[in-house]
């Protein structure tokens, strides 16, 4: 019975990724794709994961390479304390030439911490609501600072509704976003999304969601309890790809990756 | 007079050290520390130092063997040694070298837990230290820590100097057992001669713990520098990070008279501004080469206290009482 389970999650997979493509959760938070949500990952979680970054989802600045924008990388640590708090640390690699031997390579990095918190759970009526903040320090409010990187900063509010029917779950999200820099201030904005978590498969979920500039289609999916998998298409062309690994530190079992 | 108030004070510091080392009075001692024994374990340590914009990180890895031989009645003499494997940071360190030898007496005087150390302690220092930690309620708990030590180093060659440097801490502990959830404060002189205060927030899960904080100084704060107000002081001195401590497996021991076995944890720490007026900031030095933020201070089977009231990390097989 187990081998029949392990092997319809294994399919399902294997035929919904491929067809979707994409994710977020690219700083290691949860969310949908690109666009925050108010969906939280469970208390005690714990995420290490990379994530491959086309050049689409990069600012405009910052990330060019002898005038050129380039794909890069990410790799975070996340943490879910609480239930109504989630923190995680990114660090993005960006393109350069070394110094002494002139190899070119990702030398050099771009790190952040992100706060997410959620101040009201989904009740039957209302949607859960979450604010949280990247990269957001004091030199974020300076407009004057402009030898401070602040690539990914920005802060958000969010709202995220769930319903079911029939055993499958529809999520409906909205979010506002601001950039403090114009950088990648083409996805300020009110953004949301849709994701759907079939009840064949509740591991794994398509979302489709409007990032302030773009379409964004993709899906994820939690496989073993602890291996989560995303990936992602910004406009149905340019593919982001996800590994998490996550563990509860309390020691507890989740079929779904955020709540 | 000066030169007489320190004296004082270093003769009055050894001296609480030595009595709490000298006395062995009808402390109530159970599980490991009943009976004579000796540890053989090796931790290591991974060191990813994000200082050059060129380059991904310089990389440092050492092995850190080490003893513990409890002798019974909460006394301990622990040593460990520094075997470096990789190290990317400096050649000016010897592959292998002694990094730490303590003696250490642990005992309850009424309300208050006392921890005295003699020895060589980690962060190159040596000389002595008292610990002291007051719980006022399930909650609520007081700390503090002084020590008298200098510098004693033989990682590049032997460095040593007079033992008169001055460091005390004190603080207040919260603990939160529905959440396992600590929070601390502490204000105090530190080992470079900065002082400062460190306020933290950690939480205890299974066989690990979670932290953050944030530190401030007054040298990396400029405190009393020309054209610094008080409010910049703040911003510049301050810092902070998170901090994560792993228990080790297997999780379920033998304890022998002689036993081999990993170290208790892995920790690190991130620091987020990496300059070293921050790193060097708010420094003190352990007294155990296993202490941890988790387990604090003091044995498990002595105070009852905070993450020591969880179950405990590692079980050993034919005891009832369990570390």
């Amino acid at each position: 019975m187990k081998r029949i389970k392990i092997s319809y999650i294994l399919l399902a997979a294997m035929v919904l990724l491929p067809s979707l493509g994409h994710a977020q959760q690219y700083n290691g938070t949860s969310g949908f794709l690109h666009i925050p949500s108010a969906e939280m990952s469970h208390e005690g979680d714990a995420r290490m994961g990379v994530h491959y970054l086309n050049k689409a989802l990069l600012p405009d600045t910052g990330f060019l390479f002898q005038g050129e924008k380039y794909n890069t990388y990410d790799f975070y640590l996340g943490i879910t304390p609480f239930e109504w708090i989630e923190l995680s640390f990114t660090s993005t690699r960006r393109k350069d030439t070394r110094a002494v031997t002139g190899e070119v390579g990702f030398w050099r990095k771009d790190r952040y911490a992100s706060i997410k918190i959620r101040p009201l759970r989904e009740g039957r009526y209302h949607p859960a609501v979450a604010i949280g903040f990247n990269d957001v320090g004091t030199t974020a409010f300076n407009k004057e600072r402009t030898d401070v990187q602040l690539y990914f900063t920005n802060i958000y509010v969010a709202a995220t509704k769930h319903f079911g029917f029939g055993g499958n779950e529809l999520a409906v999200n909205l979010a506002y976003r601001h950039y403090f820099r114009n950088y990648n201030n083409k996805w300020s904005g009110l953004v949301g999304g849709l994701s759907f978590r079939p009840a064949f498969f509740p591991q794994g979920r398509a979302i489709v969601e409007y990032m302030g500039n773009e379409f964004l289609i993709g899906a994820d999916a939690l496989l073993w309890q602890h291996v989560r998998i995303q990936a992602s298409l910004i406009d149905f062309k340019y593919l982001n790809l996800g590994l998490c690994l996550q563990l509860n530190m309390l020691g507890k079992k989740y079929v779904v990756a955020e709540r | 007079m000066k030169h007489n108030y320190s004296i004082f004070r270093r003769n009055c510091l050894m001296g609480i050290v030595l009595a709490v080392l000298l006395m062995s009075g009808p402390q109530r001692s159970w599980g490991q520390s009943e009976k004579a024994s000796i540890d053989f374990f090796s931790g290591f340590e991974v060191g990813l130092y994000d200082f050059y914009f060129y380059q991904k990180y310089n990389v440092v890895f050492n092995l850190t063997p080490g003893f513990k031989w409890n002798m019974g009645n909460h006394w301990q003499l622990a040593g460990q040694a520094r075997l470096t494997v990789i190290n990317q940071l400096s050649n000016d360190v010897r592959r292998f070298y002694p990094s730490m030898l303590v003696l250490s007496k642990e005992l309850k005087a009424g309300p208050v837990y006392l921890k005295g150390s003699v020895g060589a302690f980690s962060n190159s220092r040596y000389g002595f230290d008292l610990k002291a930690f007051l719980p006022v309620t399930p909650w609520l708990a007081f700390e503090a820590q002084a020590g008298l030590t200098g510098l004693l180093t033989m990682a590049g060659g032997w460095g040593m100097s007079p033992m008169g440097r001055f460091t005390g801490t004190v603080g207040g502990d919260i603990y939160l057992s529905r959440w396992n959830t600590q929070l601390r404060g502490v204000v105090g002189k530190y080992v470079y001669t900065d002082w400062g205060f460190q306020a933290e927030a950690m939480r205890h899960f299974n066989h690990a713990t979670v932290g953050l904080y944030a530190k401030w100084n007054n040298i990396a704060g400029q405190l009393g520098q020309e054209g610094v107000s008080l409010t910049q002081s703040l911003a510049k001195g301050m810092d902070g990070g998170f901090k994560v401590t792993i228990m080790l497996p297997p999780y379920k021991r033998t304890h022998r008279t002689v036993n081999f076995r990993p170290a208790s944890h892995y920790s690190l720490t991130y620091l987020v501004r990496g300059m070293a007026q921050y790193r060097d900031a708010n420094q003190l030095y352990y007294t155990d080469p296993e202490e941890n933020m988790r387990d604090g201070w003091f044995s498990r089977d002595l105070l009852k206290w905070g993450s020591h009231t969880m179950e405990p990390d590692f079980i050993y097989k034919g005891k009832e009482e369990t570390e």
